[in-house]
């Protein structure tokens, strides 16, 4: 606890600058990938990054120094290099892009594991720590590497923000980017090369193995909280940040522990959490709704058994039973007694013991649910020629969930008739 | 000047071949429309009407032929010239609002790097207003029903303030009284001199909505005044047999991966 405190607290200055960097690594890999994913080239950044390592070993070997300057110009090459094969390939032969993309990986990344034995095992001390590219190490970044990895995270976010509004039409409408004459080629260049570098300087916290999730999966996750891509992209940006903290933390607490798989943990966490409880889009939120749509059918058929009681009576708003309800609907007394309660809260119904009578509401609504249910049927008896016997299942789900003014709609074209299919009287609100 | 202007024509096209995998699905069309008007392309599934209106935005490699819009080419005179792609051709589910969309169509008059200002804002809003979206400018795009999202684009070129509108479909999956107020749009846009050119499916309207036809399949029918172009003989030709021969000539094309043109693989546009 006290390490999380000390870490936390910034006093050393060598975490300071560990945290500032994988912050800023992070959050700028995040960002960009939020364009990759718009674009739906989800699976490039994997291609790249596992390209970059034989970019890396090629700078170490050919400049004998892990000058990080040399290392971000061969694994930018590289990297490179295996998008364009990728884009070759696709349009070249008849192999599809998800073929290409995974041979292109496999084969640079083979080249690259390749290279980093041969130099592992030369003997040369300066390559120690080379190896940290695989899985990342944050807290080996220091002095030298922090300026330069930094150097590249601003240019990139500056980029991104200058050509924000190109890259998004271009993910959103290709062809109308190009119909009103943007340079969508170069763009593209552009943006693949944006990403590119953001894997280049994000293998330092990550590692190539795994530095695809740190691409994608914040802009995953973002999506699942909003839809306005200014949001999403400054959502994705902390995810990425907050994942990249993590990784410091561990970097500073179990020093030979590789921190990208640590980070992939937590931005993991965060899509999980967000694919579950985000509003709307998460899953929870979804099967609330649903239970929510199930609860008011239940309800409004209730109220639709009270109306057809009272059809029956000529009586509405009398006490009945639940028994009588029963007659009309069949579910067990238990549930029925919850629905009656429900019904009662809402102000739809009122009980003196155990009849429960109608309010003014209450018939309102109860009358509403029956019209509808009989306009769709006499719209699709008529609008439709659907034989009269087949309708009733299908208005049974729409007088649930049809909204005011498609109701409006409908009374219109059917010239607001006065019985269904079934002969059956059409309530109107008697104002 | 005024004369100048009403003489050029709105865009033609010279002997334009444009193949997939080297088959043709245009072949040697040759037509000139004047400006002003508002003109159908009509043709059965697969004539090329898409392709022919891609070309013309020069989103297409050409493999032979070339296309002027005013007298020049299309790179010249984009500012001027709207293009409506297909509504299915973008994915809706995409994180933006209706009025960023709309604003999409000041880009081109924005330029790079530079934002939208305040008076793009109003020239979107506006157009909104025009197709009747103005009540739902702040709506998420994923939440359109199919007539709001034509409407979202017709906005979006209105935005665009040019002289020349090309538009693919734009009543595809539109209820009629969207449909309607569309083609009362369009209508009052070739009234102000503007030229209107519509990809149209629903041969029923034809003689309705347009003054002027352009009839095709693979190869053009017919290019005119509707009452000359759009005749029953013409519409027999184009939508009655195949041509067999012509048919399998570009299937060949494709099998043998063989030039369209003995020059034309090196004359493709970008």
């Amino acid at each position: 606890m006290s390490s999380l405190i000390d870490f936390l607290s910034l006093q050393d200055p060598n975490i300071r600058y560990v945290v500032l960097g994988v912050i800023l690594l992070t959050a700028t890999s995040a960002l960009v990938g939020c364009f990759s994913f718009l674009n739906k080239k989800a699976l490039i950044g994997d291609a790249i990054s596992h390209a970059v390592l034989p970019g890396i070993c090629l700078a170490f070997i050919l400049s004998g120094s892990r000058n990080p300057f040399f290392l971000v110009i061969g694994a930018f090459a590289t990297g490179w290099l295996s998008t364009y094969v990728v884009d070759v390939i696709t349009h070249r032969s008849r192999i599809k892009e998800d073929t290409a993309i995974g041979l292109v990986l496999s084969v640079f990344f083979g080249i690259g594991i390749f290279m980093l034995t041969v130099i592992q095992k030369s003997g040369n001390a300066s390559q120690s720590g080379l190896d940290h590219f695989l899985f990342g190490q944050a807290a080996s970044m220091v002095g030298q590497d922090l300026m330069v990895f930094s150097t590249v995270a601003i240019i990139l976010v500056v980029m991104v923000i200058l050509l924000f509004k190109e890259f998004t039409l271009i993910a959103f409408d290709r062809n109308f980017a190009q119909a009103i004459g943007l340079p969508v080629h170069l763009i593209q260049t552009i943006l693949t090369s944006l990403i590119v570098l953001a894997v280049v300087i994000g293998i330092q916290a990550v590692g190539v193995v795994l530095m695809a999730a740190i691409l994608i999966t914040p802009a995953a996750a973002a999506r699942f909280w909003t839809h306005n891509i200014r949001t999403m992209i400054v959502l994705a940006s902390i995810f990425g940040a907050v994942s990249g903290v993590s990784g410091a933390y561990i970097s500073y607490v179990a020093p030979a522990m590789p921190t990208g798989p640590w980070i992939v943990i937590v931005i993991s966490v965060i899509a999980f959490v967000s694919f579950f409880l985000a509003p709307r889009r998460g899953v929870i939120s979804r099967m609330l709704r649903q239970r929510t749509f199930r609860r008011t059918i239940n309800e409004e058929n209730i109220l639709k058994a009270f109306y057809q009681l009272g059809e029956e009576s000529r009586e509405f708003r009398t006490k009945r039973l639940p028994e009588e309800i029963l007659t009309r609907r069949s579910m067990d007394t238990v549930s029925l007694h919850k629905i009656l309660k429900r019904l009662k809260r809402q102000g739809y119904l009122i009980n003196s013991g155990n009849s429960w009578e109608l309010t003014e509401e209450g018939l309102a609504k109860a009358q509403r649910v029956v019209r509808v249910h009989r306009l769709w049927e006499l719209y699709l008896t008529t609008k439709l020629n659907i034989a009269p016997d087949h309708v009733h299942d299908d208005a049974d789900t729409i007088e649930h969930f049809l909204t005011p003014d498609l109701e409006a709609e409908l009374e219109r074209v059917l010239n607001y008739p006065k019985v269904d299919p079934h002969k059956s009287e059409i309530p109107y609100d008697r104002t | 000047m005024k004369t100048e202007i009403a003489t050029t024509p709105a865009f033609e096209i010279h002997d334009l071949t444009v193949a997939f995998e080297r088959k043709p699905v245009l072949w040697n069309i040759d037509l000139t429309v004047p400006q002003g008007k508002l003109v159908g392309i009509i043709g059965p599934n697969g004539a090329g009407k898409s392709t022919l209106i891609k070309s013309i935005m020069g989103l297409l490699p050409l493999s032979s032929g070339y296309v002027k819009l005013f007298d020049e080419p299309i790179d010249a005179v984009r500012d001027r010239i709207s293009y409506v792609p297909q509504r299915e051709s973008v994915d809706w589910d995409f994180p933006a609002s209706v009025l960023d969309v709309v604003l999409m169509g000041r880009y081109g008059k924005l330029g790079l790097f530079k934002r939208p200002r305040k008076a793009d804002r109003d020239v979107a809003l506006d157009c909104l207003r025009k197709v009747g979206m103005e009540q739902f400018v702040n709506r998420q795009i994923s939440q359109l029903s199919g007539g709001q999202q034509q409407r979202t684009f017709l906005a979006r070129a209105l935005a665009q303030q040019a002289d020349t509108y090309f538009l693919d479909e734009p009543f595809a999956g539109v209820d009629a009284a969207t449909e309607s107020a569309i083609i009362d749009i369009l209508r009052s846009m070739t009234a102000a001199g503007k030229t209107v050119v519509v990809v149209h499916h629903d041969l029923q309207s034809v003689a309705d909505y347009f003054d002027w036809v352009i009839l095709l399949n693979t190869r053009l029918i017919a290019c005119g005044p509707t009452e000359e172009a759009f005749t029953s003989a013409k519409l027999q030709e184009a939508y009655g047999g195949k041509l067999t021969l012509l048919a399998d000539v570009a299937d060949l094309f494709r099998r043998e991966n063989f030039p369209n043109r003995e020059s034309g693989t090196t004359k493709q546009q970008l």
